[in-house]
């Protein structure tokens, strides 16, 4: 008796021993971040994966030291790189977007100096835009290495949409307006909005204060002196977000839709949305969803000029590039080096063409009549070879500690949760720094 | 000589009394410490440790990458100052009493219901038991799509939903998550007073037909008495789930309309993980250890469920 019932305790404190152990040892395993003979390459998950995929597959099949890709569902990428950056965990190389996103990982002195990669292999920055380029450089070293296209944000149209409604692409903002009139007269959301992502929305703000005040304004901001905020322009662009939200030209529903989850491009693309401001991503996230609106029915246009503002109309808003930075714990820099290099090959740039993407290197004008669609292409192209200035993405100009403080104040006024006062206090509280 | 041969055998050295196991009731059951010990270890490196880290970490500021600063009383003056903490600590009081007000009564009717033994009962309470065998997050991206704005059935179904924007609202927000968390755990409570029920001795229902009591009579004044303390216990595992509740905020409003669903768990997360102060999280998530140990102790004191009488006493 005394046997049997001692034995199924035995069994359930040996289990229990055994699990606690080989939670233990995972502990300790799951760890490092690479393997043997493996960097990993960590990645913002969307559409253009299958590029960088495509450049990895290629890179295995002659490298003896293999990379590794992973990829983390866009929304959560940043928070993601941050919890695990200074964690063995942490990738070998990692996707960002330059400037603010990577200083306080530079302060941090995590990253790793290109410089004697380019001393080695000058084509690692000469085959670039110097302008792209720089947008990387952290206190005269270069940290990054543009792995995507340039990503100037555009407005985009259902072109079936528009022309049910007797719309033309807006060129100036009272074209907008009256296009917004129009498109709400047909039955249509003027324009689609994934406020629920947050920066999105920070698009129109973007440009509004760029095209009125001109980027002074928000340079001004960002190097601290907040006053910039209370301007007459400043006041003068929330007007005029204000005007735009109150007609009604965003549906109601925008905050509960998100772009990342495709729920604004499928407004456009459904029919139910005319209007959608967007990086030029875009295209290409039109193209993994529907191909064939994509190539027929998919519009775009430069941001409307503003009567009487200060910015030049040429100047643009968005994401200079992506960029691929190498961490200092690296173990295998070399050939980290010859991966880096194949942002520049010819397959690369063709491939990145192919989904719509706009690569910055010296040689892309090259191969812009191989791109899915030249004709856009071509129109970014001419748009970013224009611009006189192009204007970092607000949320990351900012150190990364304002950003979400950033996007609920963006957020809450435009959806009138604060009012002018508010938000121009919001902005000032920001960190800078 | 023959003395000698006759001697006295010597006494034979008392057999040592070999330790018999006791059959003393006191000693049934009772295992020594190291039987405790597998379940102290993974209690202690799982929850006791990283408590004290979040405890130390509540008075430092760190954003993860650097190396953390001791700030002293900062965070926690931070926190107590700021009215989204407020709010967020009024709203997870709001969720869980709305999580147990919908789910208590429908969970003790569908649980008595399912303890019964009529035509089909096993084949739908295996039905009711679904929501429970799938993950929260599963469960809240499904509700998320089917009540998408733009696609999902308030889209169609104007009539019913208005607009059809249920995330737009605080008071529909927080419909939508009290609704889902409802749809997903009351199968678990249901499960709860399902043994509860058939526990109750069926001489109770005896004598109460004897005294001329009806169906509604012999549940209210023997089944729900009876059901005493799994109605506690039932109680107390969805004041501390409700509390703690998170994926189904973070999938279905990531704390909006603005701030207005950011409970408390979704607060810490926001502070912890997307502005990168982990110092001011970790306040955050011990001002929650604190509320849910104050609340259950609270219930537990004033339910006498701490003295565990049991419903059968007397019988």
């Amino acid at each position: 008796m005394k046997t049997r019932r001692g034995t199924p305790r035995i069994v359930a404190g040996g289990v229990a021993l055994g699990l606690t152990l080989a939670l233990t040892a995972c502990g300790d395993d799951g760890g490092s971040g690479s393997g043997e003979n493996e960097f990993t390459v960590l990645v913002y998950g969307d559409a253009t994966n299958k590029v960088e995929k495509k450049l990895v597959e290629e890179f295995n099949k002659t490298s003896e030291v293999k990379a590794r890709l992973d990829t983390i569902p866009g929304a959560e990428y940043q928070q993601k790189l941050q919890t695990i950056i200074s964690t063995p965990q942490a990738p070998d190389v990692f996707f960002h977007w330059g400037g603010g996103s990577i200083k306080p990982f530079v302060d941090a002195d995590l990253l790793l100096p290109l410089d004697d990669f380019i001393k080695k292999e000058p084509g690692l920055k000469d085959n670039f835009l110097p302008s792209v380029f720089d947008a990387s450089v952290v206190d005269g070293k270069a940290y990054g290495v543009p792995m995507r296209g340039t990503q100037p944000v555009m407005l985009f149209h259902n072109e079936k949409v528009l022309d049910e409604a007797g719309v033309q692409p807006p060129e100036t903002w009272d074209d907008l307006l009256d296009a917004v009139e129009k498109l709400k007269d047909s039955g249509v959301t003027p324009i689609a909005l994934g406020g629920g992502d947050q920066w999105p929305t920070q698009m129109w703000f973007q440009y509004l204060y760029d095209r009125i005040a001109g980027p002074e304004l928000f340079q001004k901001a960002l190097s601290g002196d907040t006053e910039a905020w209370e301007s007459e322009d400043s006041r003068k662009a929330l007007g005029m977000i204000r005007e735009l939200v109150d007609t009604g030209a965003f549906g109601k529903t925008y905050d509960s839709v998100k772009f990342t989850n495709n729920g604004s491009p499928q407004l456009v693309a459904s029919g139910k949305a005319g209007f959608e401001l967007m990086g030029s991503w875009y295209y290409s996230t039109q193209q993994s969803l529907d191909e064939k609106f994509a190539a027929e029915d998919l519009g775009y246009s430069a941001f409307p000029t503003v009567e009487g503002g200060k910015g030049d109309p040429e100047n643009l808003v968005g994401n200079t590039n992506n960029y691929y930075s190498v961490m200092k714990k690296a173990e295998h820099p070399e050939a980290i080096a010859e991966f880096l290099k194949l942002m520049y090959s010819d397959t690369f740039v063709k491939d990145q063409l192919g989904i719509g993407n706009l690569p910055t290197t010296t040689n892309t004008p090259d191969f812009l009549d191989e791109a899915a669609s030249p004709e856009y292409s071509k129109f970014q192209y001419g748009l970013v070879e224009k611009a006189p200035h192009f204007q970092l993405s607000w949320d990351q100009a900012y150190p990364q500690s304002a950003a979400t403080d950033l996007h609920k104040a963006i957020q809450q006024f435009f959806n009138g949760g604060l009012d002018e006062d508010g938000f121009i206090s919001a902005m000032q509280a920001l960190p800078t720094s | 000589m023959t003395i000698q041969k006759t001697r006295v055998r010597p006494a034979a050295p008392p057999v040592k009394r070999r330790r018999t196991p006791t059959t003393n009731v006191a000693d049934v059951g009772r295992p020594g410490f190291i039987w405790a010990a597998p379940a102290t270890l993974f209690f202690g490196a799982f929850a006791i440790v990283p408590l004290i880290m979040v405890v130390v970490l509540s008075f430092m500021s760190w954003d993860g990458i650097g190396d953390p600063e001791f700030t002293g009383f900062d965070n926690w003056r931070r926190v107590f100052d700021d009215p989204v903490m407020i709010k967020s600590i009024w709203l997870s009081l709001l969720l869980t009493a709305l999580g147990v007000l919908l789910q208590t009564p429908l969970s003790i009717m569908l649980g008595v219901w399912a303890a019964g033994n009529q035509k089909n009962r096993a084949v739908l309470s295996a039905v009711y038991f679904v929501p429970l065998l799938l993950s929260a997050t599963a469960v809240s991206v499904v509700w998320r799509a089917l009540l998408d704005p733009n696609f999902g059935v308030p889209a169609e179904a104007t009539w019913l939903f208005g607009d059809g924007n249920l995330f737009g609202e605080q008071a529909t927000a927080i419909g939508v998550l009290a609704f889902v968390s409802t749809w997903q755990f009351t199968p678990f409570h249901t499960l709860i007073y399902q043994g509860a029920a058939r526990a109750i001795p069926q001489v109770l229902y005896q004598a109460a037909e004897i005294d001329g009591a009806g169906r509604y009579r012999q549940f209210f004044h023997v089944t729900l008495p009876q059901l005493r303390n799994a109605i506690m216990t039932s109680m107390i595992l969805m004041v501390v789930g409700g509390l703690t509740t998170f994926e189904t905020v973070l999938i279905l409003t990531q704390g909006g309309p603005g701030t207005d669903t950011t409970i408390s768990a979704y607060y810490m997360y926001e502070e912890a993980f997307k502005s990168f102060d982990y110092g001011a999280g970790a306040t955050v998530a011990l001002v929650l250890v604190l509320a849910a140990t104050a609340i259950s102790l609270i219930m537990v004191r004033l339910s006498g469920y701490d003295k565990m009488r049991s419903t059968t006493e007397g019988l």
